[in-house]
């Protein structure tokens, strides 16, 4: 049996698709159900809902064999584990955004509000600069406005929070989107059930990148 | 601070998990007894010079640091391999050894899967090299893991000679090298190819060193690599694995291991095959091994060697697995 760690919500859902086309009958993730543990018919996988920065987290421990995860948590997470794939989907950018033009004081560090602190900690270090690192857990967006911070540090999809609020992006950083990823000793323990099950995604994803 | 309380990432081990420990660890020192080996007890303390360098296995910042009376910088053993072939290369004056050891190392930068205070049994071969050495100590570590009581285990061998020939003529600087080592490691290929396109490799190596993270699975592997580099290091090394594995088969062990050559271990350390003990449920390595000639010279005196050192509290672990599987 492999074990999956997945967050729940949207990028289950597309998860999901991507294995039933794999042919595993992923079917009973699409159902609404509070559980959080889900076992396939034929029993050959079991899936944990987790919370997705939690996803690294279970597959570094080995209670999952795989995960699936976005790029932005696994930069932050730093856990010790194999990321097998790129699965395409959930793609953003991870972004410094601040006002167009304003040019923050340059006699103190510059200050980051973002979620993702270690990301953004060893992103200004390896520029050699210093920055004051806010930690922020939702509406990054507000800290610029009310002055809390000078710019903010995180993911960006379609931009409409920024430019609302008068925001606009200044760098973007990381490419993020969905990445598969794999405990270090499952990877090889179970190589039999994971390897061909790899190969399988890795062809439906070049599939759908010809279309 | 309450007296009762004990800092992160130690902990006591009480009379019953205690008990399994020791019936786990006599039956390794019996085996390691029976192959040869002779105990010896390291000291607790040393000299952080001793561990420190630009080019040390240890990093600074893993070390637990004190200051000794006469203002010397000291710390608690980070690593057992280092102390055993200071003894093998400074003390014992014999062109070989086979030491082993029950000890504890202390790693102060630990975080998520492990502990500061890890218990480790482990040997080490002084003054053996070529591909009978190593299947020797990679035949003994599959024997270890079976005497321990383990069922369901692999070890997975690696060569990082194979790395560096490719790396040798990427044209890679050493922290572009570095840089792509740790994607590799990680099984990161888009990261991989970020790090070679960005700092600029030849089109040959760069193709190898993409393949790295795919290139593990049984002896066929070797096969593949073959096609994939002109590099003599990288093809002796595959050469040398191919001798491990034939010799590993002749012992009637080709079933307990498998081959990793993405395995991209510290090169400061290791010097030529390396390999990992993997056990059902542990989410961690159990065993972890290489050849590593060239760190007792560091010592003063040059000496082939090999070794590995088994993490108890993790085979512990994988042992309750099993029974909690059986059940």
């Amino acid at each position: 049996m492999i074990r999956v760690a997945l967050a729940k919500g949207r990028l289950a859902s597309s998860c999901a698709d991507l294995f039933i086309r794999c042919g595993i009958r992923a079917d009973i993730l699409k159902e609404e159900t509070r559980k959080l543990v889900l076992e396939t018919s034929d029993g050959a996988f079991k899936f944990f809902f987790v919370k997705p920065s939690d996803v690294p987290t279970y597959v570094e421990y080995g209670i999952a064999d795989i995960g699936v995860v976005g790029k932005d948590t696994l930069l932050e997470a730093g856990a010790d584990l194999y990321e097998l794939l790129d699965l395409g989907f959930e793609r953003c950018k991870l972004c410094v955004a601040g006002f167009a033009g304003v040019r923050p004081d340059p006699a103190r560090p510059l200050r980051v509000a973002t979620k993702y602190v270690h990301t953004a900690r060893r992103l200004y270090a390896s520029r050699g600069e210093d920055a004051e690192i806010i930690k922020l857990n939702g509406s990054i967006e507000l800290a610029p406005l009310t002055g809390l911070s000078d710019v903010i540090f995180d993911i960006v999809q379609s931009g409409g929070t920024l430019r609302a609020n008068g925001l606009s992006v200044l760098e973007e950083v990381f490419d993020i989107s969905a990445r598969l990823i794999a405990n270090k000793v499952s990877l090889k323990t179970k190589a039999a059930q994971i390897l061909p099950l790899l190969a399988k995604m890795r062809g439906e994803l070049a599939a759908k990148d010809e279309v | 601070m309450d007296r009762f309380r004990l800092p992160a990432g130690v902990r006591d081990i009480l009379p019953d998990e205690c008990a399994r420990f020791d019936a786990v660890q006599a039956r390794l020192r019996e085996r390691f007894v029976a192959a040869g080996f002779r105990f010896v007890r390291p000291a607790g303390l040393e000299y952080f010079d001793t561990f420190a360098g630009a080019d040390s296995p240890v990093a600074p910042s893993a070390m637990f640091k004190m200051t000794d009376r006469d203002g010397n910088l000291i710390v608690l053993r980070p690593d057992m391999t280092l102390a055993c072939a200071r003894i093998a290369a400074s003390k014992l004056g014999a062109e070989s050894a086979k030491l082993c050891y029950f000890s504890d190392v202390y790693d102060f930068s630990a975080a998520g899967n492990s502990d500061r205070e890890i218990a480790q049994a482990g040997v080490e071969v002084f003054g053996e090299a070529g591909a009978e050495a190593d299947a020797a100590v990679i035949g003994f570590a599959v024997d270890c893991l079976e005497a321990a009581g383990l069922s369901a285990f692999i070890v997975d061998i690696g060569h990082v000679g194979f790395y560096k020939g490719i790396l040798e003529e990427s044209g890679l600087s050493p922290a572009a090298a570095e840089e792509v080592r740790a994607c590799i490691n990680a099984k990161d290929a888009v990261g991989t190819e970020l790090a070679l396109r960005k700092n600029g490799a030849s089109q040959r190596a760069q193709r190898a060193l993409l393949a790295l993270p795919s290139l593990f699975g049984d002896a066929q592997v070797l096969s593949e690599a073959e096609k994939l580099t002109d590099s003599p290091a990288a093809l002796a090394s595959l050469l040398h694995l191919k001798q491990v594995y034939a010799l590993l088969s002749k012992a009637g062990k080709e079933k307990r291991v498998s081959f990793d050559l993405g395995t991209v271990k510290s090169l400061a350390y290791y010097s030529g095959a390396v390999f990992t003990g993997l056990a059902e449920g542990v989410g961690a390595p159990v065993l972890s091994g290489g050849r590593y000639d060239g760190l007792c010279a560091r010592f003063g005196k040059d000496l082939p060697a090999a070794g590995f050192a088994i993490g108890m509290q993790r085979v512990l672990r994988a042992l309750e697995r099993d029974k909690e599987v059986r059940q």
